[in-house]
């Protein structure tokens, strides 16, 4: 999915309406955006990587124009590189293109029109419409003649935008892609989906198949493909532009934890096979490391912890390092596989990371949710957790879908064990997710504990790494105190910090010498009077200890982890709101961490 | 057709629809393979609506969560109605979203696009304030009944207790802007709005027009009506999965053993398993990530997401909610069987059981036929299920 968007009328704010319109596209990709400026000559801008990539570039070397197209994408295919991001050109730099949707016949009229001389420099479908109008500019056509031409020869799906230098209009089509207009007294707009322009105006006139647009200054022209005038009707819409996206939710993370079924499904879609109790991820199944090195930062940390002990159980000496410490102060590699776990896979300290494993010859991996990412081009493999664009700062279906991930990889990689058992839980991940949020109590929870005055989260062996990821959940988006600790590690020092006014947090699924031990530890803390909250599926006597259960499904050790973690999520997310914490943006944090 | 707005009602639980509705509202159960409401999304963006809104309540995460912002590249907004007062109410929650004419549709029942596009045509060629289709059924006796003079609404009965009525209004409308404003003068019946009582006080003001139609029409009353729903769904092909046989449709992200037998019509989801030896339909849906063991016989069913029919298990006429855990050797023998819902008794119905969500039965399980159980079940090894189970219930040999 990507997102288009035009404008005519701005003037001088052309740039930063176009700019600002793709902010508002985001949820439809951010792996790499651009802006084409038109008038009397072209300009254009475009980056790989997130919409910031793209501002920085343009403030560092401004273009103008009067009018101009822009676009923001999300890779399913092919590499989100500065060459592939849109807009593109033609050969003489003359028309910029703009397109969401595929082009079915590309490789026919690509190979065309390189007979012809013209010479490609991106691997997109997209760029023979540049050429295509180009050859008929040459021709003698007019620009939107030549538009016209250049769409007649292109099957498949799309909503598409050009500009043409010397030509003072935008040209826009659309077949079974989404393209609206936006009508202002002083401007038009077009995009794919209405936020793009909702701050300027509320009235739009919805594009159908067929039909080619033309914006410039004296308005806008909807006419169908033999040229026909075609009567449109304006109509109002009549919503907030920052609500729409969030698909009804208060909050962008609200959101994306009530996606983490759809996440999961996506993350295990072919990659399992239950009937077979196997694993399938193609070539990375060769990888048999006899060692792990995890590398990563922040919420993929605690994902990388939780990989290493994965590879443990297994029987494959494993172990997650913090990415900035691992970069700076290396540990003796051997012959480990240097795994680095990176949502954006732009993450600067991973990189520095991955990178000085590789000057040390070591295999690396990238585990990443973003599709020709920094991290996956640098890397000797890449493997995707298939999330989905996630907004808000604060990770959460990330985190789930790399756990799930981790797993697939272990099983994959170092088979064996009890493959059979955790192949039949991930299955039965989305639905037990899905129990978990139809009947969670958090929010009462979150509530009777908005005025502690810090959170302690402990837990064993996989959860663990939950009880960290809990306590930094907690952190960034409440700004409150919290800590995670080993379970057993409490009574060494940190149970001094507990009283009447910090609620514990304890994870403790199954019946076992883990769960029998972490109940002892909450004991510990019940006895000095800290409320307690027991994270569990009820097959422990720790419910007798606490003061409220959060309850999770029955399941593998393994995938109760990221159960327990769903629990914590929406505790932190109605501490935050109870607090009034701008829950999707915290202060002084970014999304991906571009700087070491 | 120039209007472009369509909302969709999608609130109410469909309280008939127990015990299948514990965690989502009647327009997220299943026809076939997929819920009763993306094909009403399909037949408004089909028949040109290009502005959804979604008039959202009870267990709407639900709803929101697997539509998200947009279906089909058609914008959604989500109105909340926090309690089910009435559709009249419910049509309220939307006001702030829709300037001028609107489509208005109850989001749990199948339609079809042209008899929206009908709908529409009519209200624009004559001018009038409002217009909703009218179809003939047998029996009116959960619906709005209509009588029509010439071509417009005479009289609108809410659920009338005789059968001197034959048509009945379908549930999709046309309204101009003012009917806000009209269902604020309606006055509330036993605290309800119910949209007919503001029709009815149209018929009596001005103009209604009504729209006969003979497009695909199909409602679940009941639970065990699924089964039908499916039967109708699969009969029409609308499978969004290719047809890879004669009225066998497999997602390409299905997997289904060599040695595994489908019998169509049978549509598999997404993510679904199918083991060797396993004779699948004819008339059966397994949604997605749904898993039938080896030698298992299903037929004549509905399995919804995420739920696992255990080897050598045998289903018929058997309606399962989402993540029901069947053990190996489970048997629901079929109907017709007579089955109560409260004080009713449904006679000779062809129901094997109903199994609500999240409902576990270990080994060798079997089940009186006609069964009613409940979300949450455990049930025992070598148990035999009676008719009746309440959500909760252990169920022991």
């Amino acid at each position: 999915m990507c997102g288009i968007i035009g404008c005519v009328g701005r003037g001088d704010d052309t740039l930063s309406t176009l700019v600002a319109g793709l902010s508002q596209l985001e949820y439809r990709g951010y792996d790499s955006a651009g802006v084409a400026l038109g008038g009397e000559t072209l300009s254009v801008a475009k980056r790989a990587g997130e919409l910031a990539e793209l501002r920085a570039a343009l403030d560092d070397e401004p273009i103008e124009g009067a009018l101009g197209i822009g676009h923001t994408r999300w890779s399913t295919h092919g590499p989100p590189t500065d060459a592939n991001a849109h807009p593109h050109v033609d050969c003489s730099g003359r028309v910029a293109v703009v397109h969401n949707g595929i082009i079915e016949n590309y490789q026919a009229v690509r190979d065309e029109l390189v007979g012809a001389g013209h010479e490609f420099v991106s691997d997109t479908d997209t760029e023979v419409l540049p050429h295509l109008i180009e050859a008929e500019l040459d021709d003698g056509a007019d620009p939107e003649a030549a538009f016209r031409a250049a769409i007649d020869r292109v099957e498949g799906s799309y909503a598409v935008a050009a500009v043409v230098a010397g030509a003072e209009a935008i040209f826009a089509a659309r077949n079974d892609s989404p393209l609206v207009l936006g009508i202002a007294d002083d401007a038009t707009y077009l995009a794919s989906d209405v936020p793009a322009f909702r701050e300027h105006t509320a009235r739009v006139v919805y594009v159908d198949d067929g039909e080619v647009v033309r914006l410039d200054a004296d308005g806008w022209t909807v006419t169908d493909a033999d040229g026909a005038p075609v009567e449109k009707t304006v109509d109002a819409v009549d919503w907030d532009p920052e609500e729409t996206g969030k698909s009804g939710y208060d909050h962008y993370m609200l959101k994306e934890i009530h996606e983490q079924p759809r996440a999961l499904r996506q993350c295990l879609r072919g990659r399992v096979d239950e009937l077979r109790g196997q694993v399938d991820l193609g070539d990375l199944g060769d990888l048999s490391p006899t060692g792990v090195q995890f590398v990563a930062a922040g919420t993929s940390y605690h994902a990388a912890m939780y990989g290493a002990m994965l590879y443990r159980s297994a029987g494959v000496p494993a172990q997650a390092f913090l990415a900035s410490e691992y970069a700076t102060s290396p540990p003796p590699i051997g012959d480990a596989l240097v795994i680095g776990v990176s949502q954006s896979g732009e993450t600067a300290d991973t990189l520095a990371a991955l990178r000085e494993a590789s000057h040390r010859d070591a295999r690396t991996l990238a585990v990443t949710n973003t599709v020709g990412s920094t991290a996956e081009r640098e890397a000797d493999h890449v493997f995707h957790i298939r999330a989905g664009p996630e907004i808000g700062v604060a990770a959460t279906k990330t985190f789930a879908s790399q756990l799930a991930a981790l797993n697939l990889l272990r099983l994959a990689t170092a088979p064996g064990g009890d493959a059979r058992e955790v192949v039949t839980a991930l299955r039965d991940l989305p639905g037990d997710v899905q129990a978990l949020l139809d009947d969670s109590t958090a929010q009462a929870v979150a509530e009777a504990f908005t005025d502690a005055s810090a959170y302690f989260f402990i837990g064993r062996g996989y959860h663990y790494p939950v009880a960290l990821e809990g306590a930094l959940k907690m952190k960034e988006i409440s700004y409150k105190h919290a800590e995670g600790f080993a379970a057993g590690e409490l009574k060494h020092g940190p149970l001094a910090l507990v009283t009447e006014d910090t609620p514990v947090f304890a994870v403790v699924t199954g019946d076992d010498d883990l769960s029998t031990k972490t109940v002892g530890n909450v004991k510990e803390v019940e006895a000095r009077d800290a409320p307690v909250v027991a994270v569990t599926d009820g097959q422990s006597e720790v419910g007798r200890y606490a003061d409220h259960v959060l309850e999770l499904p029955e399941t593998h050790p393994t995938a109760a982890s990221v159960l327990a973690n769903v629990q914590l999520q929406l505790v932190s997310y109605y501490v935050a709101r109870a607090l009034g914490r701008s829950i999707d943006k915290p202060r002084n944090l970014a999304k991906s961490v571009t700087v070491e | 057709m120039s209007v472009r707005t369509a909302v969709v009602l999608a609130a109410g639980e469909g309280t008939r629809l127990r015990p299948l509705t514990r965690n989502r509202p009647k327009p997220m159960l299943p026809a076939a393979n997929r819920p009763i409401l993306e094909h009403v999304l399909d037949a408004l963006v089909d028949a040109g609506v290009r502005q959804l809104v979604l008039v959202v309540g009870y267990r709407r995460d639900r709803v929101q969560e697997y539509f998200g912002p947009s279906y089909r590249d058609v914008p959604i907004e989500y109105a909340v109605q926090d309690k089910q007062l009435g559709s009249g109410h419910a049509l309220l929650q939307a006001r702030d979203a829709i300037e001028g004419s609107c489509v208005v549709v109850n989001g749990d029942r199948l339609i079809e696009a042209g008899s929206v596009r009908d709908v529409v045509d009519a209200f624009e060629t004559d001018d009038v304030p409002a217009a909703l289709a009218v179809i003939e059924r047998p029996s009116v006796r959960h619906y709005g009944a209509v009588v029509l003079r010439d071509r417009d609404i005479d009289q609108i009965v809410e659920k009338p207790d005789t059968d001197e009525y034959r048509l009945i209004n379908a549930g999709i409308y046309a309204f101009d802007a003012a009917i806000f404003e009209a269902i604020d003068e309606t006055s509330r019946a036993d605290g309800e709005l119910g949209l007919t009582d503001t029709i009815a006080e149209l018929v009596d003001r001005e103009r209604v027009r009504g729209v006969r139609t003979e497009g695909l029409w199909v409602d679940a009353t009941y639970p065990w009506d699924l089964l039908e729903v499916a039967a109708e769904v699969l009969a029409r092909g609308r499978v969004p999965q290719q047809e890879t046989d004669g009225a066998v449709w497999v997602d390409p992200a299905a997997t289904v053993h060599d040695d595994a037998v489908l019998q169509g019509p049978v549509a598999v989801g997404p993510d679904s398993e199918i083991g060797p030896g396993a004779v699948v339909g004819p008339i059966v849906a397994v949604g997605r990530n749904g898993t039938v063991g080896a030698n298992a016989t299903v037929q004549r069913t509905v399995l919804d997401a995420d739920t696992r029919v255990a080897a050598g298990s045998t289903l018929v006429d058997a309606v399962l909610g989402q993540t029901v855990h069947l053990g190996p050797g489970t048997t629901v023998p079929g109907g017709p069987a007579d089955v109560r819902v409260d004080t009713e008794v449904f006679e000779e119905q062809p129901l094997g059981a109903v199994i609500a969500d999240r409902t576990t039965a270990a080994g060798d399980v079997s089940f009186e036929p006609g069964a009613l159980v409940g979300p949450n079940v455990e049930i025992h090894a070598g148990a035999h299920v009676p008719g009746r189970v309440a959500g909760g219930a252990e169920v022991v040999r």
